[in-house]
């Protein structure tokens, strides 16, 4: 029978006294719940490599290990060299070494005689063990050299022990995030990263001159319609045209004539623009500005350029600006206008490598945020006239103001400048 | 009638000869009663007799008297004596440790253990009675098919420690170190895994808390396993570990006074007294749910699955020392779990118990 009436093991009959810190008592969280926490929060940080793989196991390993070569107490070597000198002292064997003396009465006269008799046969042995002890001995003494020697001594063990523990270190190695190791690792594997973004990027299978030549129209219209913004660099030496294409603004900018450089991402075009005399380098906007000396520029102009940027890319460029550009110089920038929806069906998407459109007001409120003491907007490159939508004879005036709402609105200029003044 | 004890051995300090002596109080009330063993330590020598003396013994009614007899070790000279007497049997079972454990480190002991094992079978059909200090000692005997299985806690005087004065010097020195101090109190043997817990300090130092200390406070109970586990302290370089080897009361209770945390990653207890004498001192509890563990700290302290490795009971350590409001409530739980242990209704259990069997 078990009886199961447990008089003082029962905490619900006990009279509970009354706990120094009751009120603590009411916070106790479930113990259940606590340990699936726990238990979470351990396999966290195993997903997160934070404990190595098999950590416990190799533990327990590691205890398993020194168990089983842990000796008792260790051998006392000089032992070794008290018993082989032993050895040395007793191992000369001879006939005067047997005792003949005896407490029987004439008992030694015996004993003399019959080793006389038998001296013949004794002195055989004799020699024989002699000769035996001999080699065991030097044998002994070799062992004991060899015993001695820790250069003899084998201990797969122990060199086994010696591999675990450091495995174990190099996981540590590895594992935690703030090593310098792991630093190096994350190191590589952005600059991979980057790697494999770069290559990403758009590679046509055409020439970039052979696009502008199609789509941005012939070199002399081109010239035509950017020479009122590259006069406005007068005096503003030096001016750096950044993604200067063919470089029909920097041949302006010479005309004005104002000291000017270009800047060309795509090797093609700077050899095309080197081959006609002009200054163009490879490289990009921001690597460009940032390596020029702070306040040593008059001037920077990005014609159809600040498309092709990023929403950071943008503002990086226009901080750079402010920096660079001396007090009086000037930022134009001219790029297509969002404004107009017009752009969408002609212009914008017809190049593939273009990204957002920049709004003018944000592009205005960004050089005005930077410190640009003016700024001011220009819409360029109108609308052919025959796109507009016409009012027809005799509409009314509310027909006439839709269509200018209209017009206002799809058929807004296709471009627009920033013309910032530091 | 008449009531007497009967050990293996006796021992200052030890949890059953404590429980021996405080049950000899009880049952004097009822009529004459001595304690016999038959290995006495020198400072037992005038409260405890040897075994031979109890063989000789002369009494009216032996049949009427009780023979109780504290099980916890094999041995084949008490055991011929408790199965040869003619009094009543009651077995008071503190249970006996596994012996596969000690297999690696002291066949010897191991032996011993396994041989307490067969004994204790062979006695049930003699028994009139056997008392359990835990529940799971109790279904031990059930499964040994014992008939008349009573639990009763272990009579452990808690007051005593509670009002021993800590050890002036080892509490200055606790009080100068920093970090949260982890305690184990308990021999260092295998079954009470000090290995375990040692993996579990590693983790909890490497990865949370580099301030933690750990203090395993005990009997260096089988030499080679212990060189062995202080072997392991070494090679894992835990510099904040500190074995103490035997204690005296007083160094024990500072250490009880000053610890943050108690944990034992134990596989087999019987019943555990420190554990008891943890949730007194209001330490809070970090164990296994291993054998009588569970039993005696119910929700009183944080039970992990007797599956989960060192990872998570470094977790538990952390948590309970990084968390204040946790700790003071557990700490709570504790102290109101130790009222049902309270030696007095321990007694009055016991002897209820026993006056069944008469």
């Amino acid at each position: 029978m078990y009886d199961a009436r447990p008089v003082a093991d029962d905490s619900e009959e006990a009279p509970v006294e009354s706990p120094p810190e009751g009120d603590a008592e009411a916070a106790v969280p479930d113990v259940d719940a606590l340990i699936e926490r726990l238990r979470a929060n351990v396999a966290e940080r195993r997903a997160k490599g934070h404990y190595p793989p098999g950590l416990e196991a190799e533990l327990d390993d590691h205890f398993r290990r020194i168990v089983a070569h842990r000796a008792d107490a260790p051998f006392d070597m000089t032992l070794l060299r008290k018993h082989l000198a032993g050895v040395a002292s007793t191992s000369h064997f001879g006939r005067h070494r047997i005792a003949m003396s005896t407490d029987i009465p004439g008992g030694d006269r015996l004993h003399r005689a019959v080793g006389k008799v038998v001296s013949r046969q004794v002195d055989g042995i004799l020699q024989q063990v002699q000769e035996f002890a001999t080699e065991v001995r030097g044998l002994l003494e070799a062992l004991v050299a060899v015993v001695e020697d820790p250069g003899n001594h084998q201990h797969p063990g122990l060199v086994s022990q010696i591999d675990a523990v450091l495995d174990r270190l190099a996981a540590y190695e590895r594992s935690p995030l703030d090593s310098e190791v792991a630093v190096r690792d994350l190191r590589a594997r952005t600059e991979a990263l980057e790697d494999a973004e770069r290559r990403r990027q758009f590679q046509p299978t055409y020439g970039n001159e052979r696009f502008e030549d199609k789509f941005r129209g012939p070199r002399d219209d081109v010239i035509e319609r950017y020479r009122d913004l590259a006069s406005l660099f007068r005096d503003c030496a030096p001016v750096v045209d950044i993604g200067c294409g063919r470089a029909e603004f920097l041949e302006l900018l010479g005309q004005v004539p104002v000291e000017a450089w270009g800047v060309e991402i795509d090797p093609a075009l700077v050899k095309a623009g080197l081959d006609a005399g002009l200054d163009v380098r490879l490289g990009d906007a921001l690597s460009e500005l940032a390596g020029a000396s702070d306040d040593s520029l008059g001037g920077i102009a990005l014609m159809q350029v600040i498309e092709h940027l990023t929403a950071q890319e943008v503002v990086d460029l226009v901080a750079l600006a402010a920096a660079k550009v001396r007090r009086g110089g000037k930022v134009i920038i001219e790029t297509v206008n969002p404004q107009s929806l017009y752009v969408y069906a002609h212009a914008f998407y017809l190049d593939p490598t273009h990204g957002t459109p920049v709004h003018p007001a944000y592009l205005k409120f960004l050089f005005e945020e930077h410190g640009f003491h003016e700024v001011e907007l220009r819409w360029r490159s109108p609308v052919p006239d025959g796109d507009l939508l016409e009012v027809p004879p005799g509409a009314s005036d509310v027909e006439a103001d839709n269509a200018r709402r209209i017009n206002e609105l799809v058929f807004a200029p296709q471009d627009y400048a920033v013309i910032a003044t530091r | 009638m008449q009531f007497h004890q009967l050990l293996v051995t006796a021992r200052p300090g030890d949890a059953i000869t404590n429980a021996a002596l405080e049950l000899r109080k009880l049952l004097r009330r009822v009529g004459p009663s001595d304690i016999y063993a038959k290995n006495i330590h020198p400072e037992l020598e005038r409260d405890v007799h040897p075994m031979r003396a109890f063989v000789r013994r002369r009494s009216a009614t032996p049949r009427d008297d009780v023979l109780l007899f504290h099980s916890s070790i094999g041995d084949p000279e008490v055991h011929s004596v408790v199965m040869g007497q003619p009094e009543r049997l009651v077995l008071v079972y503190h249970n006996i440790s596994p012996a596969e454990a000690f297999l690696d480190y002291d066949p010897g002991f191991a032996g011993m253990l396994e041989g307490g094992r067969r004994e204790l079978a062979a006695m049930a059909t003699r028994a009139t009675m056997a008392i359990a200090v835990s529940d799971f000692n109790a279904r031990e005997l059930i499964d040994l098919r014992y008939h008349d299985v009573r639990v009763s806690p272990l009579i452990v005087d808690i007051a005593g420690r509670l009002t021993t004065t800590p050890d002036r010097k080892l509490s200055e020195e606790l009080e100068r170190g920093v970090g949260p101090l982890v305690l184990f109190v308990g021999q260092v043997l295998p079954h009470k895994r000090p290995d375990f817990l040692l993996q579990a300090f590693h983790l909890l130092s490497s990865f949370d808390r580099p301030d933690a200390r750990l203090v395993i406070a005990g009997n260096l109970g089988l030499v080679r396993y212990a060189h062995c586990v202080m072997q392991l302290g070494r090679e894992l370089s835990l510099d904040r570990l500190l074995f103490t080897g035997a204690i005296t009361d007083s160094q024990l209770v500072a250490l009880y006074r000053r610890a943050d945390l108690f944990v034992t990653a134990s596989e087999h207890e019987g019943f555990c007294v420190p554990l008891l004498e943890a949730m007194a001192f209001g330490v809070p509890i970090v164990a296994r749910a291993c054998a009588a563990v569970p039993d005696t700290v119910r929700d009183a302290g944080v039970v992990l699955p007797a599956d989960g490795g060192p990872a998570l009971m470094a977790e538990a350590m952390a948590e309970v020392a990084g968390d204040d409001g946790l700790a003071a409530a557990l700490s709570a739980r504790g102290r109101a779990r130790v009222a049902a242990f309270e030696p007095e209704r321990a007694k009055a259990s016991f002897l209820t118990h026993l006056m069944e069997a008469v």
